[in-house]
């Protein structure tokens, strides 16, 4: 029974990555649903076509700000198939804005009547698409920094860096399909929290909690944009499954998705930060903005990021509202934008002393564990052969590059259980949704391990609603939180099965033992396993708990700091940036996986790469309308701008797992920006680093100036 | 989405006589679709009739073939086989290496060369149906005081498109000849078959109604190159590109074709870089590049692309220093 030999979950060798190797519970075990999910049988919502369903489409502002001057909703009731319309607002104040909604029997009429609709708007001329157009003066600096620029031997650095809107991407859009069956129902919902998607959702969907189930088997990517309730897609078609007792499907288009369903904000961080010749950083004062969407909040950037000591920071922030759509939560929310300035400003003063910008931060780390990865990185990424700053000449130049990155360790309730039934089956059950991101596969290790039976034994119920309570899919907190309640039912399961035993073969407990799925006596086979579970009366269903207080009283894990090392080249005539090495470091305490660990870490890298140097909203200036609602101009990185991704996973300190969703996509967008400046000698302070701003910061540089 | 008739004629002239019929008002001409099927789902166009032209061609002729120092390509011939074609690449690398650059491989094994000529333009205005643009019969090209970072630097205006084909401007430097059936005439040079906007704003090109492109011809241009900047190196719409053929004897260039791609509403020739070009030594670095330099020459950046004036020199150098058979220094 070894997993080995079970083709299902054994692909890739761990000799890919030796670094690596022997470093977690299962180093070679594959997603449990990976074949499932390349072979399309894996039904997302957004595939549950209800049969006798309705079809919801909103209704929405196509400009920054705009008038809804006429519509014909007698026309567009008119078309065949068409159920209902609904125009409740007469205005929008961002591209994307919804004001009402058209319900059908199918997608064509559906498209039909909202054609029909003939929706006639005036646009206002006065909007605000960037935060730039709200800043009328830079900010004064503050006495105590102005006190402290006064000192002697006191060296400043004035420097403003932005950062552009990145939208999720999810390649599942937002939505539900409803399947209402008059007094009950399901939801088949894409969504990062199966049991929040309830919250609020009783009333819309007209039934009580008891009645309806929330279904998220598998969920196409939402990194943060797919948490807090059932969101307006959600209640408004609840509210249309509830009134007409139809089964209703609701998901939004690719525009839609980019339009209105959040994004990570635009930034402004204005610094002035004094500092000596030595390196000594003195603080200084901060302020930052964000840009965020019609109402103000959101718009948070982590900087000071509290990894490094800057020496007394004041720091300001303030949000601009934009005619545009809004932040939500984005995998870090405010640490990449803030990472990028905080980063790019260090290697800015390590460069104005003629100091090595990682000599210069081993001084500014605050964690010694940091400082550790830190020392790990430029080793394997071979700092020593870093260029000196602005010494090439050549068209291509070479540059490094690097950042770091920290994360909490946030509590959260999860009931876990683990069933072994009378034939043998385990069952690991939790209702916490897999986003992607390998919940499934790790409860089913975690259990496999706590029992002693092969990963191959296990299968794994997930993502429902009827299923024991789990977290939602942010913070980063599932693994962390779920892991030890599974390895404690796995443990009482275990306890109930070798209890019986123990009892029936007249030995103690303590003496038995379960090792690949045989009963052990010391070292002689007592019972297979499936002999073992048949002299059990029934099921028997091991049960663990992790909570605010165990969380609390668990002194295994900790925080999840990084750093990453960035190897790249310019081409100084196109502005062209090619990455070719990614050195990711990252901390993981007890690693579940080596394969799906590795996997956070690399998405996390790539999801930087794409943002620093490609992704960006962009909004017509003059009406306010996004012109790159799509992917070919909202432009996500592809495989051939993929460098080498090295991803090393440090389980120094600690036997609980840690935090792995969020921090690795925290420095990356520094680290590139840091190796430009490495390799051109001016820094870019604009993300995303596209050949134009590159060729301009060339430009300045040459004539003089700085960018 | 509109409902529409489909036509499978079994020859080009079925296919010409379908759309100058007159019982379709809508007709269009269909390669592979993809452009097609954008426009429809963008409720740009509603053709009540697509032609498709896949049953037409002569299933026994290959899509690529050598007649003497001819080159003849059929015109639904993909993207693919061009840009894998031994004979291309030996013969007219630059026109191997500019197809092989375009969209993905899952695109070019289906798009087409004619498809790849007439495709509409990549504008963000053009194709939103929200914005009433000069192409679309209204009265504001919204780049001009909006979003042009990948606009025109080159052309009359009003309308500030690049034209996005990345075979045109190949066969401009390869002597390309379009060849039709269906109107007055045989064939025509590729750069007779696009308009500047001023000349016709709401198509690109000059082919009369019921004109069916068959195949297009060129000549062999061994000593040819392609360089193109992009932003993303996967799928990505180049930002400038250039193409370029000498015809080097002695190690001194004769003449050179040089064409740009992405800077202009058509493909836009550079008569100066080739004017400058000629007579010089194929190995003078210095020269090329002074000649290179040249291609900014008449450019009118708008207010976001100023950029692509550089990016356009770059092209241009390297486009040659690969028609010279060596490699230029840079990226991709």
């Amino acid at each position: 029974m070894s997993t080995l030999n079970d083709p299902r979950y054994v692909a890739m060798p761990t000799a890919n990555r030796p670094i690596n190797n022997g470093s977690s519970m299962h180093d070679d075990a594959c997603r449990m649903d990976g074949e499932l999910k390349v072979t399309g049988k894996a039904k997302y919502g957004k595939d549950i076509y209800p049969a006798n369903g309705l079809f919801v489409a909103f209704v929405r502002c196509p400009f920054g700000s705009a008038q809804l001057v006429s519509s014909d909703a007698d026309a567009a009731r008119s078309v065949a198939g068409v159920v209902e319309v609904e125009v409740s607002r007469r205005e929008g104040n961002y591209h994307g804005a919804t004001v009402g909604h058209v319900v059908a029997d199918s997608p064509a009429a559906l498209r039909r009547g909202l054609a029909a609709l003939n929706c006639r708007w005036r646009r206002r001329a006065e909007i605000v698409t960037a935060i730039e157009q709200k800043i009328d003066e830079e900010p004064q600096t503050t006495p105590d920094t102005s006190a402290l620029l006064k000192e002697e031997g006191v060296l400043v650095l004035r420097a403003v860096y932005t950062t552009q809107v990145q939208t999720h991407s999810s390649l599942e859009t937002h939505g539900v399909s409803i399947d209402h069956k008059g007094d009950s129902a399901t939801v088949y919902a894409s969504t990062q929290g199966t049991f929040s998607v309830r919250d609020g959702l009783d009333e819309a969907i007209a039934l009580p909690r008891s009645k309806y189930e929330v279904v998220c088997e598998f969920v196409g990517g939402g990194f943060g944009s797919k948490l807090g309730g059932a969101g307006k897609e959600g209640n408004t078609a609840a509210r249309i499954a509830a009134k007409y007792k139809r089964p209703t499907y609701l998901f939004v288009n690719r525009a839609e998705e980019h339009l209105d369903t959040g994004n990570r904000p635009s930034s402004r961080t204005h610094v002035t930060m004094a500092y000596r010749k030595d390196g000594t950083l003195l603080g200084g004062d901060i302020f930052t903005w964000g840009g965020v969407g019609p109402n103000r909040g959101g718009g948070g950037v982590t900087i000071p990021s509290g990894r490094y000591n800057l020496g007394a920071v004041k720091k300001t922030h303030e949000d601009v509202s934009l005619n545009a759509g809004m932040p939500r939560a984005f995998r870090a929310p405010g640490h990449p934008q803030g990472a990028f300035a905080e980063e790019l400003m260090l290697d800015e003063i390590a460069h104005a002393c003629g100091i090595d910008p990682l000599a210069l931060r081993l001084k500014a780390i605050r964690e010694d564990a940091t400082r550790s990865m830190a020392s790990l990185g430029a080793r394997l990424i071979g700092w020593e052969q870093r260029p000196k700053t602005g010494a090439q000449t050549s068209i291509v130049r070479r540059g490094m590059g690097m950042g770091i990155a920290s994360w909490g360790r946030f509590p959260a309730q999860v009931l876990a259980e683990v069933v072994i039934n009378k034939d043998g089956s385990v069952v690991a059950r939790t209702g916490t949704q897999d986003i992607g991101t390998g919940q499934r596969t790790m409860v089913g290790i975690v259990t496999a391990d706590g029992l002693g039976v092969p990963l191959a034994a296990v299968s794994v119920e997930i993502g429902r609603s009827s299923l024991p309570i789990g977290p939602g899919s942010g913070g980063s907190v599932t693994t962390v939180n779920s892991a030890p309640a599974f390895a404690q039912a796995a443990a009482d399961a275990k306890g109930q099965l070798l209890g019986l035993l123990a009892r029936r073969a007249g030995v103690s407990e303590q003496e038995l033992s379960i090792i690949a799925g045989d009963i052990m006596h010391g070292e002689k086979k007592l019972a297979s396993w499936k002999d073992a579970c048949n002299l059990l009366a029934d099921s028997i269903t091991g049960k663990g708990e992790n909570n605010q207080r165990t969380v609390q009283a668990d002194k295994t894990t900790g925080t999840s700091s990084g750093a990453q090392f960035v190897d790249l080249s310019v081409d100084t005539e196109t502005g062209v940036v090619i990455i070719h090495r990614v050195v990711a470091v990252q901390a993981c305490g007890r690693v579940v996986s080596r394969k799906l660990s590795e996997s956070q870490i690399i998405g996390g890298v790539i999801q930087g790469i794409s943002y620093a140097l490609h992704e960006d909203r962009i909004l017509d200036r003059q009406t306010g309308a996004m012109v790159n609602p799509n992917f070919e101009w909202y432009k996500i990185a592809g495989p051939r701008d993929m460098p080498l991704i090295e991803p090393v996973l440090w389980t120094e300190g600690g036997t609980g797992p840690r935090s792995l969703g969020e921090p690795p996509t925290v420095p990356t967008a520094g680290a590139i920006a840091c190796a430009i400046f490495n390799a051109i000698g001016t820094p870019v302070r604009g993300l995303p680093l596209t050949p134009d701003r590159v060729l301009a910061a060339l430009e300045a540089s040459a004539n003089g100036g700085r960018g | 989405m509109s409902t529409f008739a489909i036509a499978q004629p079994k020859t080009f002239e079925k296919a010409s006589e379908l759309v100058r019929s007159g019982r379709y008002t809508l007709p269009q001409l269909k390669g592979a679709g993809l452009d097609i099927l954008d426009h429809v789902k963008e409720g740009l166009e509603s053709p009540d009739l697509l032609v498709n032209l896949a049953g037409a061609r002569e299933p026994s002729r290959a899509p690529v073939r050598v007649e003497g120092q001819t080159i003849r390509i059929e015109s639904g011939a993909t993207l693919a086989q061009i840009a894998e074609s031994a004979d291309i690449l030996r013969l007219a690398p630059v026109l191997a290496h500019a197809v092989g650059n375009a969209a993905t491989p899952a695109v070019r094994h289906v798009a087409t060369a004619a498809g790849n000529l007439l495709q509409r333009p990549r504008c963000w205005y053009y194709r939103n149906h929200q914005f009433e643009c000069l192409k679309k019969g209204g009265a504001t090209c919204f780049a001009v005081e909006g979003e042009n970072r990948y606009h025109a630097i080159f052309g009359p205006g009003p309308c500030h498109i690049v034209h996005p084909s990345n075979l045109a401007p190949a066969l401009m430097v390869c002597e390309g000849q379009v060849h039709v059936i269906g109107g007055q005439r045989a064939s025509l040079p590729v750069a007779a078959l696009f308009h500047t906007p001023d000349k016709g704003i709401r198509s690109e090109h000059n082919l009369e109604p019921g004109e069916v492109i068959t195949h297009i011809t060129l000549a062999a241009r061994p000593a040819s190159g392609f360089s193109a900047v992009k932003e993303k190196q996967s799928f990505d719409w180049p930002l400038a590109f250039a193409c370029a053929s000498l015809d080097i004897q002695s190690g001194v260039i004769r003449s050179a074709k040089v064409c740009a791609g992405a800077v202009a509403p058509v493909p836009w020739p550079l008569p100066a870089v080739e004017a400058a070009l000629a007579g010089a030594a194929a190995d003078d670095d210095a020269a090329i590049m002074a000649a290179a330099a040249l291609a900014a020459r008449g450019a009118k950046p708008m207010t976001d692309n100023a950029y692509k004036v550089s990016l356009l020199k770059a092209v241009v150098r390297r486009a040659v220093v690969k028609a010279t058979g060596r490699t230029p220094e840079g990226l991709a």
